[in-house]
């Protein structure tokens, strides 16, 4: 608040002031006063209102500061109108009413949302967790009477599996907000989860053909369930956009500050200008759009959930070449210490 | 080895039984929870599946009531996948958690692995194979024929050992690359044909010809 837009502001009382100087210098050329009278009280009158103006600008100007300070401080803007400073302004008092109705109003819808949405996502997770019957007694099934020799029920199980598999993405979206309710930090062998993922998908890869090669031999600090989720996010898109002798090479590079897991394929590859949008929601792009029903959902989750984690999830791509998934693990230097 | 499966869901519960009797285990089904845990304590049980959501009683509770008494390794099968219902079911003193739903191979090799933890005398694996004069030594990683000796790699040893368990059987090429991603090698069917025809020269090498068969359209056998 500038001095001048705070004059501008009192142009009304400034034009009244004016006016009312030369009514009085006119009443008092009228009634032979001498001109110098005039003159003082009129100097007198500019120095009183001047003072009061500086007052009441750096005054009002204060109360404004701290109004703005209160606001950069509060994480939830909403709750300024609980916070306002005190003033015996009149204007101020009403402003600040119906600013405090208003923020109420939204707290309260935004309890009211918060609710509903938590609402729905515990529905969603009880969901999954009923669905998760049905799924595994049919996948049990098909693996039995596979193993007899019918090869139809081989084709329902790989079926099932792909449902097992958007169930899982629903929920670890659902939880993906809240993933420090449900991670428990410990060694994790990088081997172990990734053949548990690849024996998982099995069927299925073998199906499609694929070899895969692993090499993990480092551990790391976190929850394997978690990283086996987005593991399989990532070998499933590999095996989506396969080239003809589909090779996955599964490995982990230490450096000083973290692990890498890094998943190769030698599928084809993510194009230069589109490789920065892959872990936008929504995004297909052009291989999604040429293969197979993408949503563009796997990669937005997956990437959600490592920034949660607090594991980085990155892409490389050389034209011609494949693509390169990689998981880093920082290793905290507060660990090693103890 | 007997293993009780406790588990609400019929047609689950009816499922397990088959899965597992075809992996050669005996198998116990309880289905009324109410004295699960006694049930149980009297059947001679070497493993023992148990699902955590029981109707009218929590698994967590029928695992207290049995570890009060007995030390029989617990799996506990859910649905449920909160780190902490893991940490409370480990507490409780299961011995692994699997979530549903789960993969066929991946809850068998799990018993396998908790069984071998908590029995280690009852699998003492046989590490020399012998079919008509060759011998495939597990240990050493090699095939002898009379005097003669071949070293293998990881892939040839595991698909031999296969078609050694399976001597006389006609093994399908699916099984047999199944059976190899279950055991960490993870090729397709073109490279098991490649690894296969390596095989047979290492076999030629030592004298032995004709030993794999191949029945075209079905598979391999020795």
């Amino acid at each position: 608040m500038s001095f001048w837009s705070y004059l501008k502001d009192k142009f009304l009382l400034l034009l009244l002031q004016a006016v009312c100087m030369c009514i009085m210098g006119v009443f008092l050329c009228l009634t032979g006063y001498p001109v110098a009278d005039f003159w003082l009280i009129l100097i007198a009158w500019f120095v009183i209102l001047s003072a009061w103006l500086i007052t009441n600008w750096l005054e009002r100007r204060r109360y404004f500061q701290k109004m703005d300070r209160i606001l950069e401080g509060l994480d939830q803007r909403y709750l300024l109108g609980e916070l306002m400073p005190k003033s015996w302004h009149l204007e101020d008092k009403l402003y600040q009413g119906m600013i405090r109705k208003s923020n109420k109003a939204v707290i309260e819808r935004i309890h009211q949302i918060e609710e509903e949405e938590s609402d729905y996502k515990e529905y969603i997770e009880g969901w999954v967790h009923e669905i998760k019957a049905p799924i595994t007694s049919i996948s049990l099934i098909c693996e039995n009477r596979r193993k007899q020799g019918d090869s139809e029920y081989g084709t329902v199980g790989l079926e099932n599996q792909k449902i097992e598999n958007y169930v899982d993405m629903a929920l670890y979206y659902a939880r993906s907000e809240e993933v420090y309710k449900d991670y428990m930090i410990q060694e994790t062998s990088l081997e172990a989860v990734v053949y548990e993922v690849l024996s998982k998908n099995r069927q299925f890869l073998i199906e499609h053909q694929i070899q895969a090669e692993v090499d993990c031999q480092d551990k790391v600090y976190t929850d394997g369930k978690w990283i086996s989720f987005l593991l399989n996010q990532m070998i499933l898109n590999s095996v989506k956009y396969k080239s003809e002798h589909p090779l996955l090479k599964i490995y982990t590079r230490k450096t000083e500050k973290s692990v890498l897991l890094i998943l190769e394929d030698n599928g084809i590859c993510i194009r230069k200008e589109e490789l920065s949008r892959i872990f936008d929601k929504g995004f297909t792009g052009s291989n999604g759009r040429a293969h197979e029903r993408a949503t563009g959902m796997g990669l937005y989750i997956c990437k959600k959930l490592s920034s949660k984690l607090g594991v980085d999830l990155r892409a490389e791509s050389t034209w011609g070449k494949g693509t390169k998934m990689m998981i880093e693990f920082p290793i905290s230097t507060y660990l090693s210490k103890m | 080895m007997n293993i009780v499966v406790i588990e609400d869901e019929p047609i689950i519960r009816n499922e397990l039984k088959i899965l597992l009797e075809n992996a050669l285990y005996e198998v116990t089904l309880i289905e009324t929870f109410d004295h699960a845990a006694d049930c149980v304590l009297q059947t001679r049980a070497d493993l023992i599946l148990l699902d955590l959501n029981l109707p009218g009683i929590s698994g967590l509770d029928i695992c207290t009531q049995i570890r009060e008494k007995s030390e029989i390794p617990i799996i506990f099968l859910t649905s449920r996948t909160s780190s902490m219902d893991e940490l409370t079911g480990m507490l409780k003193g299961g011995d692994d958690y699997i979530t549903k739903p789960y993969q066929a191979p991946l809850l068998l090799a799990r018993i396998a692995a908790v069984l071998k933890r908590t029995n280690p005398s009852a699998s003492n694996e046989v590490s020399i194979l012998k079919v008509k004069e060759v011998e495939l030594n597990l240990a050493r990683g090699c095939i002898c024929h009379k005097d003669k000796k071949a070293e293998l790699t990881k892939n040839e040893l595991k698909i031999l050992h296969y078609l050694f368990l399976h001597a006389g059987e006609i093994v399908s090429r699916l099984d047999l690359v199944e059976y190899l991603w279950d055991n960490q090698v993870f090729i397709d069917d073109n490279t098991l044909s490649v690894n296969v025809t390596r095989i047979r020269g290492k076999l030629k090498s030592i004298g032995i010809e004709d030993f794999i068969e191949t029945k075209r359209g079905m598979g391999y056998r020795i």
